[in-house]
């Protein structure tokens, strides 16, 4: 028996963080993958060998597909008026289109991975608007680059050498010499160790020192500042005589971070914009989340937290599906992607709710569901779309074939839907 | 009623300009999608007596399905509540979507939304190339109309590039390879170079001579308008000038007319670009010499971009423009930098009666309307939603016919600047149904090379639209009786019954193939997106 010959799919993109890369080299023999090249250890783990099971539960006997579509169909119709659709990060927006189609039928709210975390950047930006731009602009044009208690090389480990602040760009030829990064960090969230300027503040500083860069920037900052925010004036010196200027944050905090911190970035890249030119760019995690966003705001005006239970969606950011479920108030649950991605409190809140789920490696869920259906994975078996986490929308090209897709799993429980 | 795809639509006053028709009694006949000259007698009819009947709506110019829009839906989450869209009840319990209105509706009441107004072909006028793949799918999600858009070329670098070398040859290359990857229709120009330097510095370039991005508007207009030309698109170069909602643009915008003279080329939303007065000083009409210029020159066409009364959310490639409304208004501002080619800003905004500025941009449009001698070159259009919603055509169509309800509301607007405007002088003007006819359907169908729409002749498409004859014009172009969709009948007795998915629009003109190199080198080195990840691919 010889052993199989090995091919080589390019321009692979990536869901293994929101960066999306879309150049990784996979390489593949006997149906598995057996190389990501150009990806990083994210990647890597993120591609595996893409072995997932082929299996169709209801109530942990093995059923056939239109039986488990026809038992997903009664749990979300017992539901009626407290049934969600919970979209998990890794579905692409094909798949994440019929989900949301599947809510507006079954009068379900929906919500998602990254309600909590991402929320507060979201209404943030409904307040006020932002100043933001695609990768490729940092990479081309910014000369100073600011991490805000973020580092990328934990959670975005290539976001430096693609975007900023390593590569030659065509305003910056001379790459990361070309360029001032500057780096706040806050308690312990840290910037890169390799700032050109760092910056620590307390947590306790760090609403007033970004209202202090605010005033400093637009020239309003009404006397001294107090000794301990003295080194914004530097910083803000040194972004104002920016060409271009990259304000970068993770988009999904953790709990313990500061609320309001994403609204005074929000506010200081805006000014920013009057003596130059300033993007805030947003850091999210993997999957397709800022597609999930993308195809709620253009089906239904909102881009999280809808409720289709009046007959039309609805906004409630307090009272959005993963709250109500805590609160008991959620029948039946609908999860759209891996039981995997989902959040530990998100798995809690679901505990005692009948659940069905529809996704890659659903059969090995750990949260007792009613139904599963095991899919393909989104960028590995499954064709389509996905956004990078500056929204621009990219191609999944799946190294490997031969699994029913999430999106035609979800048309066809449409499909059969009663109207 | 359309057993075998066939219908006789009896007694109805027929108005098809396209074809001479003028208010004719008729019978129109339609068998498979399209308009025929024979139907056997048992074909099914339908009542059209005492009624207007035309052909479906086409609007040239909207921002209704892109990644920009998108960005706008999100920054006013409280108009989406104050109009909620409940699912329409379709015929046969067919599935339908519910959603949301407001300046920016969501994609699925969008279509609704033209289907309930009559109208049947949109394009979107707008698209960061980047971001084609975006726009394709909020237009497979938008029902009931036939669609496309044009792609922002007008600040790309590889073009700027290609134009700074003198290498127009290859800039035209250039052109058909990214409307063909992107699955565009047509080559849109905004703030040519303005962008640009708006991303580069330089805030903005001030005129068609000022080479702040590298290389001058003139440039860059004179080598897509040619591009377009030489490519025999259907529809020419569609222009957002420099300059755009300044006071005293008119002199760039003649500028540009005469910068192109003797090209095709398409002006849009005129009524932003028809300006006197001084920046930071004064304001007044400058529509009469616009228009001169346009009645004159029979290779220029334009919408008008009608302000209407009301909240409108701007939105636009045009991203140093809308830095300054953000200045100036204080209200939410969103910026997007697009790698390589394009910006997008967004600003909400109210147009008030009381407002001088408003007023006037209210008065430059109707000036526009009256002014023109040509309706075929003169699109009717409210830059929806920069100017105001698309759902605001029936209530714009009353003031072009109405000289009555036009003096009414002229009687209530803020003064201020309109001295020595041509509306202020009077125009007694009032449009006809068929020129209604005209600068609804038959002119920018004409406009936009789409020999199938905008007409009733043999042949084409089934795309019909019949109003009840109304005293109250508004009422009448706001509730259609029924509206015909490829012959099928998707509008009864004023209520959507029927959704069908739209076709698409797209051009794929030839290129030489030895400029692939050098489009290939330059994305490995500048973007951030795989060469092979670009093009859009459907199936």
């Amino acid at each position: 028996m010889t052993a199989p010959v090995p091919t080589t799919v390019s321009a692979v993109t990536c869901l293994g963080c929101g960066c999306l890369c879309d150049d990784i080299e996979v390489r593949v023999a006997g149906g598995r993958i057996v190389e990501a090249g150009n990806a990083c250890r994210l990647g890597v783990r993120w591609f595996g060998d893409g072995s997932t099971p082929e299996l169709a539960l209801v109530q942990g006997a093995r059923a056939t597909l239109d039986g488990a579509l026809a038992a997903v169909r009664r749990l979300l119709t017992d539901a009626q008026g407290a049934a969600l659709v919970y979209l998990a990060p890794d579905a692409t927006s094909e798949a994440q289109r019929r989900a949301v189609a599947i809510a507006d039928r079954y009068g379900a709210a929906v919500d998602g991975a990254t309600s909590d975390v991402a929320l507060g950047g979201i209404l943030a930006g409904q307040r006020r608007g932002r100043a933001a731009s695609t990768l490729g602009e940092i990479r081309n044009r910014a000369d100073v680059v600011l991490f805000w208690a973020c580092d990328p090389a934990e959670r975005y480990p290539r976001y430096r050498s693609r975007y900023a602040v390593d590569p030659v760009g065509a305003q910056v030829p001379a790459g990361r010499a070309g360029r001032t990064l500057l780096g706040v960090s806050v308690g312990a969230a840290r910037a890169p160790s390799d700032a050109d300027v760092p910056l620590t503040l307390a947590p306790e500083q760090e609403t007033a020192a970004l209202g202090a860069l605010r005033a400093l920037v637009l020239g309003t900052a009404l006397g001294e500042l107090p000794p301990a925010l003295t080194p914004l004036a530097d910083l803000a010196e040194r972004l104002k005589r920016g060409r271009y200027v990259a304000l970068v944050l993770d988009g999904e905090p953790g709990a313990q971070d500061n609320p309001s911190r994403v609204e005074g970035l929000i506010a200081l890249t805006q000014a920013l914009n009057t003596p130059t030119r300033a993007a805030l760019s947003t850091l999210r995690a993997g999957g397709n989340r800022s597609g999930a966003e993308a195809v709620l705001s253009w089906q239904t005006g909102y881009p999280a937290a809808v409720d289709f239970a009046a007959g039309y969606p609805t906004y409630g950011p307090e009272r959005r599906g993963i709250v109500r479920a805590a609160r008991g108030e959620i029948a039946g649950a609908l999860v759209v992607g891996s039981v995997a991605a989902m959040p530990a409190d998100h798995l809690a809140a679901l505990r005692g709710v009948r659940i069905a789920a529809i996704g890659p490696r659903a059969s090995a869920s750990p949260l007792g569901c009613e139904v599963v259906l095991d899919t393909a994975i989104a960028g590995i078996h499954e064709a389509g779309t996905a956004y990078r986490l500056d929204d621009v929308p990219l191609p999944l090209r799946p190294p490997l074939r031969g699994r029913r897709s999430l999106a035609d799993t979800l048309a066809m429980l449409l499909a059969g839907a009663a109207q | 009623m359309t057993a075998g795809g066939r219908l006789r639509i009896v007694g109805g006053a027929i108005h098809d300009p396209a074809n001479g028709v003028d208010g004719e009694v008729r019978d129109l006949l339609i068998e498979d999608g399209r308009v025929v000259t024979s139907l056997p007698d048992d074909a099914p009819t339908l009542d059209a007596r005492g009624m207007v009947v035309m052909p479906g709506g086409v609007d040239i110019h909207s921002h209704l399905a892109s990644s920009s829009c998108n960005h706008a839906r999100r920054i006013e989450p409280e108009e989406h509540a104050a109009c909620p869209a409940p699912a329409p009840r379709l015929a046969d319990g067919a599935p339908s979507r519910s959603g949301t209105g407001g300046t920016v509706p969501s994609t699925f009441t969008t279509g609704y939304r033209y289907a309930g107004l009559g109208y049947t072909t949109v394009f979107d006028a707008a698209v960061a190339p980047l971001t084609a793949r975006h726009t394709h799918a909020e237009l497979d999600d938008t029902p009931c109309v036939d669609a496309g858009f044009y792609a922002l070329m007008g600040n790309d670098d590889y073009l700027l590039r290609q134009i700074a070398a003198g290498e127009r040859g290859r800039a035209r290359d250039y052109v058909a390879w990214l409307l063909g990857a992107t699955g565009a229709y047509a080559v849109k120009i905004v703030n040519a170079g303005g962008v640009a330097a708006w991303k580069g510095g330089a805030r903005d370039v001030n005129g068609i001579d000022d080479a702040a991005a590298g290389v001058t508007p003139r440039a860059i207009l004179e080598t897509l308008a040619d591009a377009a030309n030489a490519l025999q698109l259907p529809h020419p170069v569609h222009i957002h000038c420099n300059n755009l909602g300044l006071a005293g643009n008119s002199a760039t915008t003649l500028a540009t007319m005469q910068a192109l003279a003797g090209r095709r080329a398409h002006y849009t939303h005129l009524q932003f670009q028809s300006y006197g007065g001084e920046p930071g000083k004064s304001w007044s009409s400058a529509a009469r010499p616009v228009m001169e210029y346009v009645n004159a020159h029979r290779e220029v066409s334009v919408d008008v971009g009608q302000v209407m009364f009301g909240p409108a959310m701007t939105v636009t490639a045009d991203s140093p423009l809308e830095y300054l409304l953000y200045k100036s208004t204080g209200r939410r501002w969103t910026n997007i930098d697009v790698e390589l080619e394009t910006g997008c800003g967004i600003v909400p905004l109210n147009y008030k009666e009381k407002a001088a500025v408003a007023a006037l941009q209210w008065v430059v449009g109707l000036e526009l309307f009256l002014l023109s001698e040509d309706p075929w070159r003169v699109v009717l259009s409210t830059d929806h939603p920069n100017g105001g919603s698309f759902l605001a055509y029936p209530q714009l169509i009353q003031l072009l016919m109405s000289r009555a309800a036009r003096d009414a509301q002229l009687a209530r607007v803020n003064q201020k600047w309109l001295a020595g405007s041509a509306m202020a002088d009077g125009l007694a003007r009032e449009y006809t149904l068929n020129e209604i006819a005209i600068v609804t359907r038959a002119g920018p169908a004409r406009l936009l090379g789409l020999t199938r729409k905008g007409h009733l002749g043999p042949g084409a498409d089934a795309d019909v639209t019949i109003y009840s004859r109304e005293a109250d014009i508004a009422h009448m172009f706001s509730t259609p009786r029924y509206v015909l969709k490829a012959g099928e009948l998707i509008v009864e007795e004023a209520q959507l019954r029927r959704a069908p998915a739209g076709a698409r629009f797209s051009q794929q003109p030839g290129y030489d193939d030895a400029a692939l190199p050098s489009i290939r080198d330059h994305f490995d080195r500048y973007s951030t997106v795989s060469f092979e990840n670009y093009p859009v691919r459907r199936t």
